[in-house]
């Protein structure tokens, strides 16, 4: 894999909880290439969303390096985290995270926002994606007129709408009963076959099988990588 | 992000929140207010004064009093004094800078006399100039003027009252009136003047002028004083502008002093009482705004207290935020942005009630009430402050959260 997306070497997290040290990661490996669809399973207290904070650039690892598209995250600024973040992630959260008293357009045209974008090119992007991802009658509707599968849909379509390097979700499905919940994996199937590089951190094996490549993470190590069967 | 759709969420949050947002201005609505009407009180009764004043001679009038001794405690040599004489003012004329106008002023009750009615009333001897001084309106006919001092001339002016007393709606001018001995011809009526401090007083503070009866000093001095009288009721000045007033009054006291060798006279000069009840004034505003400011420090603490209850509620909202790209001073400037939207809601609020207040209380009190864009101003910059400093701290605070912290928080 060359130019991968994502490169951890020896990343380590290690939390101080009183007298003892707590590791959360010790010493993880791990190399995503453009274009993957990658699933972090684990059970609780892995180490999976530890894994997930620094691999979407909210939280920087205590030892190790981790290049994003090139660049070294170890040691960067919050402020520059901030802009990597709106830049190269989106992230889709289990409860969906949407804004109560905003509505989905404004939702979803939040990132490109932060990114210093114009009115008239915000809402223009923001309608599109919208569109994509089936909502494009519903940009006006608070997010708490919406169906859990349509909340999660605008969660989406909010994680794309700056075109991100990577989309980065984590227990996607863990708020949807299981209909709606197959039908937001189908976008994601569909979004990952247009060429996006997708992370799902889940540990419902059902959601995991989508992916073409599982991770699992045991104890803050990476314990195996294996291909799915597709 | 652009600061007008910053501004439109802050707006978001406070209609979602209305009850609390009431609360939360409380503080700024009354230490606005209180701001506000204590300004608008104080410069309503400066504008009273300077009305007053305006109207009568302007701030740069200033009169001359012999002491009167039967009032205050005074030494032997005070109760010896023999007053204010035609010399003093000739000195005055003669070494001091810095009055255009100076004229002496005579008093003496007299019998007067017309076709229905004999009454003793007090003539004023004054010059040509007095007129000016006073700022005395003519309705008809003319003032003394030179040639009438010149000439000890046997004419008067009448005030308004005085004219309707002798001679009804009659126009006085050419009749003929006896003042003591002697006939007098009317040359001019003055005006009807009216000012009154509060709003339902019937005391007319202008009535003094309607109720004169005026000659040239000259011949009220010969015909009715005799020749030889020297001393004059009080003289009249009128100062060049303020800055002289700093050397002008002080060397009008100094050649009295040393003429008289005592304190036997008073110097009244408006100029002078404009900038005690300046610094009166001063003290109160002070005194109010003090009570103001510790009111919009209350309210400030409100605002900043409410807004961290806000804050601990909007803290998983702040990690979504940051986690799609928002940086620490996005999330500073929303929480400054809604701190002074609040404050600026309370501020109108209050601008309003205090604007209302000074009607209020000028209405209860019959005052006048005053209010000039620099205190809608000040009260508009207070609120304003008041938020931008009471939304600081939680600003800061939701800039530094953590995104695991805040996304992790239930």
């Amino acid at each position: 894999m060359s130019d991968p997306l994502l490169n951890l070497s020896g990343v380590w997290k290690t939390y101080d909880a009183g007298d003892l040290a707590v590791h959360a990661l010790r010493g993880v490996d791990l190399v995503v290439g453009r274009g993957e669809y990658l699933a972090i399973m684990g059970p609780s207290g892995s180490g999976k969303s530890t894994l997930m904070h620094i691999l979407g650039c909210l939280d920087t690892p205590t030892k190790g390096s981790y290049l994003l598209a090139g660049e070294q995250v170890a040691n960067l600024s919050r402020g520059r985290l901030a802009e990597l973040r709106n830049k190269f992630i989106g992230f889709v959260f289990q409860s969906f995270n949407l804004l109560p008293r905003a509505s989905v357009l404004r939702n979803v045209e939040l990132p490109l926002l932060y990114g210093g974008l114009g009115r008239d090119e915000r809402l223009v992007r923001a309608r599109e994606i919208l569109t994509r991802v089936g909502l494009g009658d519903r940009g006006h509707s608070r997010p708490n007129q919406l169906s859990g599968g349509q909340r999660q849909r605008a969660a989406i379509a909010r994680a794309l709408v700056t075109e991100p390097a990577l989309l980065l979700a984590d227990e996607p499905t863990g708020n949807l009963d299981q209909t709606t919940g197959a039908e937001v994996m189908q976008l994601f199937d569909e979004l990952n076959r247009a060429g996006q590089t997708v992370i799902l951190v889940t540990h419902d094996p059902a959601v995991a099988a989508h992916a073409r490549r599982i991770v699992r993470i045991v104890d803050g190590l990476v314990e195996q990588g294996e291909e799915a069967a597709a | 992000m652009n600061l007008l759709s910053a501004v439109a969420d802050g707006f978001v949050e406070v209609r979602a929140h209305a009850g609390r947002t009431v609360l939360q201005t409380l503080g700024v609505v009354l230490g606005v207010a209180s701001v506000v009407s204590s300004m608008g009180l104080f410069a309503g009764g400066r504008a009273q004064s300077l009305k007053y004043y305006s109207q009568s001679g302007g701030v740069l009038k200033v009169t001359v009093f012999p002491k009167d001794v039967r009032t205050v405690t005074t030494t032997a040599r005070e109760r010896a004094s023999r007053g204010l004489t035609i010399d003093d003012m000739d000195a005055i004329k003669a070494s001091v800078k810095g009055f255009d106008l100076i004229e002496p002023v005579m008093t003496r009750e007299l019998q007067i006399r017309t076709a229905t009615l004999t009454r003793a009333y007090e003539v004023t001897g004054v010059g040509p100039t007095y007129g000016e001084l006073q700022e005395l309106l003519l309705d008809s006919g003319r003032f003394i003027n030179e040639n009438d001092v010149a000439t000890r001339e046997a004419v008067c002016v009448l005030g308004a009252n005085r004219a309707s007393d002798f001679f009804g709606t009659l126009d006085p001018v050419g009749q003929r009136i006896r003042l003591g001995d002697h006939l007098y011809t009317v040359v001019g009526r003055l005006t009807y003047r009216e000012f009154y401090w509060n709003k339902q007083e019937n005391y007319n503070s202008l009535d003094w002028m309607n109720d004169f009866i005026i000659v040239p000093v000259t011949t009220l001095q010969g015909r009715e004083l005799g020749a030889g009288e020297r001393k004059i009721g009080n003289i009249a000045l009128r100062l060049v502008d303020r800055p002289t007033a700093d050397t002008a009054l002080p060397a009008l006291r100094r050649i009295l002093l040393r003429r008289h060798g005592v304190e036997d006279f008073q110097v009244y000069a408006r100029y002078e009482r404009m900038k005690e009840m300046d610094q009166q004034a001063q003290v109160y505003d002070l005194t109010f705004k003090a009570v103001g400011l510790i009111s919009l420090i209350v309210g400030g603490i409100v605002v900043a207290n409410i807004l961290m209850a806000s804050f601990r509620e909007r803290v998983c909202e702040i990690g979504v935020r940051k986690a799609v790209g928002a940086k620490g001073w996005h999330i500073a400037v929303q929480f400054l942005v809604e701190s002074v939207v609040v404050s600026g809601i309370g501020g109108t609020l209050g601008l309003a009630l205090g604007v209302g207040f000074v009607h209020i209380i000028a209405w209860l009190l019959d005052q006048y009430a005053v209010l000039t864009p620099g205190m809608i101003a000040a009260a508009v910059s207070c609120a304003c402050g008041v938020g931008v400093v009471s939304g600081f701290i939680p600003a800061i605070i939701a800039a530094r959260l953590d995104p695991v912290v805040a996304l992790r928080y239930e």
